[in-house]
């Protein structure tokens, strides 16, 4: 941040269009540092406003992800007739980072043109929006680590030291994420078609990463696992899975190169979000 | 920008410790400008590292300073990209990029004038003239197509009052979250939360929801929100008709206070008295353009002049199109 702020501050005073990319990397990490308590305002209220008109109000932070695990396990066990120890465990570790994937996802999309009229009001850094949405999203996450617990006590004889580095997990899925998020909320500002596709996107997604199955079902050597390696998540899920369910450590160099992969695409994403900004008010 | 920063000089110290605070300003005054428009500077360090250029344009607000410059503004609205476009309808026209395209509208063009501290500046003209937009310009939400905008000091925006109010929140919760949107310092906030409790006079519903308010509820908490943080400029949209008559009279009263305390003020309004009773200068919008500049007798009985004949021009029209069918 030091070595960019100067870049920033030093790049002409010009629209925004002319600004050379250090330059808006700079400014954009200049937004959240100073507005983080608008962040958090923003992360307050979205928690306050899920299932705030429900019966059960917060309950459903935990009754989701285990409702959603139920479906699939009878979906795979019964259905499908596939045995894998200790299932729900299995496929639990998987669903909850999933979910908070997808949601986080769709919530950042739309966090810019959810907000037009605000964004037609008052003059504030847009990139606070994406960056709140996906922030939110680990709160609730953070909450169904609680339903983990719960899953836990049917399956004590899985639980190690390993589940602490959940936590380290979930920081390369948040980078992950945000720099998804960022670039998705400025395209979708210009077209609203990226979130309808990113609907099917994310399905399919799904189901090209080792949620409801693992990659080493997959034959060694196989087109399919090749293909499956090249996808974070599969590396984010294996992992998750592997302290969890596996008892063992998790896929320290598929972290490694999702975190590597991660920073590059948010400065990209953080450069693309400022570079457009301008324009928000203009065209919402 | 290019001002030597004279911010440790200023009595009220803006800025200097404070980029929460600074940040509206930094986007009014530096963030918009023209690159030509500005004198090329050696960068130094020092200048670089200051955390914002704010304060260098904003020295003590006294009456005679400048606040508002506009020259030559311009801005265009791309039509193509406007209102949720598909990748469908765009794809054709994403080839041909030509800058004069009829796609390009015009919302305001040519648009200078100068506003000093203690001037209160109405902007009349009829609808869809770009009154608004003109304001949403100065609160520096519209950049610039053309031209360069500079506003010197902290620049507080009530275009429509209770922008960013979240419904589940309580009302002391929406008060942190609006400065937040404002960019106003939290603890400054925090010792002007009471004023504006008891002037958007609101009693235990400030701890309700703000979706259990009424209508006006909302406005007076927006408008106390808005005016309690002295702003140097103050940019109000067609607000002051809101409320009961007693709230209306006290945000008026407000209003004039601002003024008084050497504060500019740019306001849009269709109220023809107010103008002529509150402001001291006003300008003509008409079709993106400044008609005329001047008092505000003169420039509301241009437009009263204005209107009448276009009524007439009108009237005339219908009465043509009501023969029609007859011959």
């Amino acid at each position: 941040m030091t070595a960019t702020s100067p870049d920033a501050l030093a790049a002409p005073p010009g629209p925004a269009g002319r600004q050379s990319f250090p330059g808006l990397v700079g400014r954009g990490l200049r937004d959240i540092r100073q507005r983080h308590r608008l962040i958090r305002y923003l992360v307050g209220a979205d928690l306050k406003r899920t299932h705030a008109d429900t019966l059960f109000g917060q309950i459903w932070w935990l009754l989701d992800p285990l409702l959603q695990m139920a479906i699939y396990v009878v979906l795979v066990t019964v259905i499908f007739r596939r045995a894998t120890p200790d299932y729900p465990l299995f496929l639990f570790a998987a669903i909850l980072p999933w979910k908070w994937f997808a949601t986080t996802l769709n919530d950042a999309t739309t966090s810019v043109t959810g907000r037009q009229g605000l964004i037609r009001q008052i003059q504030f850094p847009k990139l606070v929006l994406p960056t709140a949405a996906v922030t939110a999203g680990t709160v609730s996450f953070a909450v169904g680590l609680l339903a983990l617990g719960m899953v836990y006590v049917f399956y004590l004889h899985r639980l190690s030291a390993w589940v602490l580095l959940i936590p380290l997990i979930a920081v390369v899925q948040y980078a992950f994420t945000l720099a998804l998020g960022v670039a998705l909320a400025a395209m979708n500002a210009f077209y609203r078609d990226v979130h309808n596709v990113l609907r099917h996107v994310t399905r399919l997604w799904f189901y090209l990463s080792p949620a409801l199955y693992s990659i080493n079902d997959l034959r060694e050597g196989s087109v399919e696992r090749f293909v499956l390696q090249l996808n974070p998540m599969t590396h984010l899920l294996e992992s998750y899975r592997a302290v969890t369910w596996g008892t063992s450590a998790p896929d320290w160099l598929g972290l490694l190169a999702v975190l590597g992969l991660s920073v590059v695409l948010l400065v990209f994403a953080v450069a693309l979000f400022k570079r457009v900004e301008p324009a928000f008010a203009r065209i919402l | 920008m290019a001002e030597p920063t004279t911010d440790a000089a200023s009595p009220r110290g803006r800025g200097t410790g404070r980029p929460d605070v600074a940040q509206p300003a930094d986007v009014a005054t530096g963030g918009r400008e023209f690159p030509e428009a500005v004198e090329p500077e050696p960068p130094t360090v020092p200048d670089l590292l200051l955390p914002t250029p704010t304060a260098a344009a904003a020295p003590a607000a006294e009456a005679g300073d400048p606040a508002i410059d506009v020259r030559d503004l311009g801005i265009r609205y791309n039509l193509r990209l406007t209102r949720r476009t598909t990748l469908k309808g765009s794809l054709p026209d994403f080839f041909r990029r030509d800058e004069e395209m009829p796609n390009h509208f015009w919302a305001l063009r040519h648009v200078s004038f100068r506003l000093e501290h203690g001037e209160s500046l109405a902007i009349i003209g009829p609808n869809g003239a770009g009154k608004s937009t003109l304001l949403l310009a100065l609160a520096g939400i519209l950049e610039p197509s053309e031209g360069v905008i500079r506003s010197f000091g902290r620049v507080s925006t009530l275009l429509t009052l209770g922008a960013g109010f979240e419904a589940e929140l309580s009302g002391r919760d929406n008060i942190d979250l609006v400065a937040a949107f404002l960019g106003i310092d939290h603890s400054e906030m925090a010792a002007l939360t009471p004023s504006i409790i008891e002037f958007a006079d609101i009693g235990p519903f400030i701890d309700a929801p703000v979706k259990t308010y009424s209508t006006g509820m909302k406005a007076r908490l927006g408008f106390a929100i808005a005016t309690s943080v002295t702003p140097d400029i103050l940019l109000l949209d067609e607000v002051l008709g809101t409320g009961d008559q007693t709230f209306r009279a006290r945000s008026q009263a407000r209003v004039r206070e601002l003024i008084e305390n050497a504060k500019a003020i740019v306001l849009v309004t269709h109220d023809l008295t107010f103008v002529t009773e509150f402001c001291n200068r006003a300008i003509l919008v008409e079709r993106g353009t400044v008609i005329r500049e001047g008092p505000p007798a003169e420039i509301v009985r241009l437009y009263r002049n204005r209107v009448a004949e276009r009524t007439l021009l009108a009237e005339a029209e219908a009465a043509r199109f009501a023969r029609v069918p007859g011959t």
